[in-house]
């Protein structure tokens, strides 16, 4: 193992993360942008769990079973895959309920004579409802109150367990997340179902996870580097490549099982109730790793940047060796102050003078006694 | 050390294997949901005149009732204008109607005798004492609850509540007449929660004398019901009366309380404490906010109710089938066993560590999934199982991190033993971090949410809670032991290079 894959094996990457950071904030502002568009020009295609429709029961006789109504509604024009079917029994008087989302009257009836039609009865013994959604209004609302208190709490717990900064972050990226989950569904007119809900909930608590791992190696480089003097670009780098191979590894074995249920499950199997699912999972995985590497993190250093004590550092990044030094030792490369220099070359004045005092020093400051240890 | 992580490992696995046994041999195997088993389908048609928000209110209380821990996902539609309740997993017909086909108006009656029921040779004997846990007062702060005016109940749920009250009222041993020795229009009702007897008088009001706007309150440091009375001579006059002919405790009412009843189940059997009262009632008691949210939900689906006629019931089958399971399950396995092939790749020996432990989460929630179906009607969907799938890649993930900090330990030239302990420490701290959050999440969505949404928090909880329980009590011991035998103590078994160590330490260690 030698090369560009041994060093990620071994955890030794140099990857400008943070320098890049424009391209990931252009694509997913791409992205987003996207999504706006086709939710208010499209909106989304939701099912009749949420939107309700209407339904036929009809007897079941000898000429009409459950495969021949699934049939009957296929000739009509009516998608198998949105509509429910099911046997209903009680006392051995069976008959079959279907329900189909919205139709206009006209097809409502077509399909109400040509089930009676098939099953020989009278057009009096299929019974036609409009039926409500079973994911009522006050679901959706009450789950959308929940996940607002839900980020209040999680802003409140990251910013006392780590600090507010990253509170911003994280929930900036899991936001990111949903828009470009419902985005994908809305550009691709794909079905919304109460499983697709599911989905989009475990991928937003995966995203979440998945964020203050990444967050958490970042802050303990941040005691770690406390004492030198590097950007916090620098500890946003450090700490990306150090969980790198971590990232790519969870991604992997969070995605192998649903890729299985995607392809062995609804295609070889064929159970295409699945196939929704895992496609919305795929697409909520590749989201959450996405944007804890390419939104969070690098939002994260943009603001700590801000902050005083890394101000006079920012803009400056230790690349290739230097960052393989930085990350190996915990020091900078090179001689003290070769940060400063760089920095003055690089143009950028109000830095270089904010540090000048502190650059007279003859000796390094001591360390501060911050975190463990 | 090593012999205390020797006995929890052991302990762990027995008892983890003696859970997993001990629920196999009583018969529990998670139930299916609706779209995979099919059920029960209840249909209900509102009798006379109704309101729309009415019926959404009993739509609730009917989920409330047949889903209290929101696992057991039934389908609540309304076709037309009747409403429909499939149950999944309900063969028995007569139970699904029992668990739904109850709802109708909300009665006060006034409570002749309180009692304890004492199951004696068959026929039920009542034993009577004065008691209850509530009080009823006038129009807010105008009049105290105490308790001193409250009897001391002899025991049962009352008690518990009400540690303080002391003024034991003896117990008085008669036995409530039963069946032909009632006068007209007088009943024995049970409570719905606990064990309390009560011989009630004719219904002197329904529900309906109150306003809809019953509402949980904090007062004086409790929770507590208020809830307005309709002017008139159909609410406040009929209401005045009833707390008039209680609060003097004549015959028809000697225990001065008013039993709240629905669907034949005393709700909450308050003493009335004024004789007259001004537009507002508050119920107060040693209410828990839950309790007084219920109450308070009753009252107001009470004064505007909705009546339905005799329920028909029938079997659904299911809209996907098993079929669909079968794929899930299988070609999930076939996931898995990718994922642990992955693993052994790229961590050698030690991911045989991570294969136990999936064993040992996957008994805890087949246990906890199996015991949940048999108890609380727990239904297991394609998208929960499909969930549950997905949740082994959250699982593996504590291990993943985990074997990188040890091996960033063992890279920094620390021996293996000591590399497994830092290890373990510093992968903690995150592993507790990152599912502080996703428990927090979980929690919250299961309190404020019902339906699907409570099913899928319900899951994610159970499954954060199993990791976390598995990375301390089973992967610490197992890897931190494995570490000592020196079984692991070769170059490669966890893929480091041992050379790149050297390099990284003849620079000055930095400021650690």
């Amino acid at each position: 193992m030698s090369g560009r894959l041994g060093r990620l094996y071994r955890g030794e990457t140099t990857v400008d993360f943070y320098g890049r950071r424009r391209l990931g904030f252009l694509f997913s502002g791409a992205l987003l942008l996207m999504t706006l568009g086709s939710v208010v020009f499209q909106g989304l295609n939701l099912g009749i769990d949420f939107k309700g429709g209407v339904a036929w029961e009809v007897p079941v006789t000898d000429t009409l079973t459950l495969d021949i109504a699934k049939k009957v509604l296929a000739q009509e024009g009516v998608d198998e895959k949105s509509a429910k079917f099911q046997l209903l029994n009680s006392n051995g008087d069976e008959r079959v309920r279907i329900q189909a989302g919205d139709l206009d009257p006209s097809k409502v009836s077509r399909v109400k004579s040509a089930l009676a039609a098939r099953a020989k009865v009278d057009a009096q013994d299929v019974s036609e409802a409009s039926v409500s959604s079973t994911w009522g209004r006050s679901i959706t609302n009450k789950a959308v109150r929940a996940l607002l208190v839900f980020m209040m709490f999680v802003s409140f717990f990251i910013s006392w367990r780590f600090e507010w900064r990253m509170a911003v972050s994280a929930i900036v990226a899991m936001v990111h997340d949903v828009g470009v989950s419902v985005g994908v569904y809305s550009v691709l007119g794909l079905e919304v179902t109460p499983a697709t809900v599911v989905a989009f909930l475990t991928i937003l608590g995966f995203s979440l996870y998945d964020t203050i791992v990444v967050f958490d190696k970042v802050h303990e480089n941040t005691s770690r580097f406390s004492g030198s003097r590097v950007s916090y670009g620098d500890i946003v780098n450090v700490s990306m490549n150090q969980v790198l191979m971590r990232s790519l590894n969870t991604s992997v074995a969070a995605v192998l099982p649903v890729v299985s249920l995607l392809v062995l499950g609804s295609g070889v199997f064929g159970a295409v109730a699945l196939q929704e699912f895992a496609f919305a999972l795929i697409i909520g995985l590749a989201t959450g790793a996405y944007s804890s590497i390419f939104i969070a993190a690098p939002l994260l250093g943009m603001l700590k940047d801000r902050d005083p004590a890394y101000a006079p550092q920012k803009g400056h990044l230790s690349l290739g060796p230097e960052m393989a030094h930085l990350m190996a030792t915990g020091a900078p490369a090179g001689r003290r102050g070769a940060a400063i220099t760089r920095v003055a070359d690089l143009g950028q004045e109000p830095a270089a003078a904010a540090v000048s005092a502190e650059a007279v020093l003859s000796h390094p400051p001591r360390p501060r006694k911050k975190g463990r240890r | 050390m090593t012999r205390r992580l020797v006995v929890t490992l052991s302990l762990t696995l027995v008892l983890t294997a003696g859970l997993f046994a001990a629920g196999l041999l009583a018969g529990n195997t998670p139930s299916l949901g609706l779209d995979l088993q099919g059920g029960a389908s209840v249909t209900l048609t509102p009798k006379g005149t109704f309101d729309d928000a009415a019926i959404g209110v009993a739509v609730d209380i009917i989920r409330q009732r047949v889903d209290s821990i929101g696992v057991s996902e039934p389908e609540i539609i309304r076709q037309g204008s009747t409403v429909v309740v499939n149950l999944p997993g309900v063969k028995d017909q007569q139970r699904a109607l029992d668990l739904v086909g109850r709802t109708g108006e909300v009665q006060l009656r006034p409570v002749i005798q309180m009692g304890q029921q004492t199951p004696q040779d068959g026929a039920t004997s009542t034993t009577v004492a004065g008691a209850t846990s509530t009080s009823v007062a006038g129009a807010p702060g105008s009049i105290e609850p105490t308790d001193s005016t409250l009897a001391a109940p002899a025991g049962g749920l009352g008690s518990a509540r009400h540690p303080a009250a002391s003024t034991t009222v003896p117990a008085v041993t008669t036995t409530v007449p039963t069946g032909s020795g009632l006068q007209p229009g007088q009943d024995v009702l049970l409570a719905a929660k606990g064990d309390a007897v009560y011989l009630v008088g004719p219904v002197a009001a329904t529900g309906e004398v109150f306003e809809k706007q019953a509402a949980a309150e904090i007062s004086n440091g409790g929770w507590v019901v208020t809830v307005s009375l309709r002017s008139g001579a159909d609410g406040e006059d009929q209401w005045n009366s009833l707390a008039k002919t209680c609060f003097e405790g004549g015959a028809t009412c000697p225990t001065k309380q008013v039993a709240i009843v629905l669907d034949s189940k005393v709700i909450s059997a308050p003493v009335v404490q004024t004789p007259e009262f001004n537009g507002n009632v508050q119920i107060s008691g040693n209410f828990t906010e839950a309790e007084a949210g219920d109450l308070a939900k009753i009252l107001q689906f009470g004064a505007v109710p909705v009546q339905f006629d005799a329920p028909t019931v029938q079997t659904v089958s299911a809209t996907l089938g098993k079929s669909s399971l079968h794929a899930a399950i299988v070609s999930g396995l076939i996931g898995v066993a990718l994922v642990l092939m992955f693993l052994v790749l790229y961590y050698r020996l030690i991911a045989l560590v991570v294969v136990a432990g999936l064993g040992v989460s996957g008994m805890l929630l087949w246990t906890v999934i199996s015991w949940l179906s048999r108890t609380n009607g727990l239904a297991l969907t394609l998208s929960g199982a499909a969930g549950i799938i997905v949740s082994i890649g959250v699982t593996v993930d504590s291990y993943v991190v985990f074997f990188e900090k040890l091996k960033d330990d063992l890279n920094k030239g620390r021996t293996l033993r000591n590399s497994a302990v830092r290890g373990f420490e510093s992968a903690w701290r995150t592993i507790l971090a990152a599912d502080t959050v996703s428990f927090l999440g979980a929690l919250v969505l299961w309190w404020l949410t019902v339906g699907p949404v409570r099913g899928f928090a319900f899951f994610l909880g159970l499954s954060t809670l199993s990791d976390l329980v598995v990375s301390y009590l089973f992967t610490r011991p197992a890897v931190l032991l494995l570490a000592r035998t020196g079984l692991m103590n070769r170059p490669g078994v966890l893929g480091v290079r041992r050379q790149a160590v050297t390099e990284a330490q003849s620079v000055t260690e930095g400021t650690a």
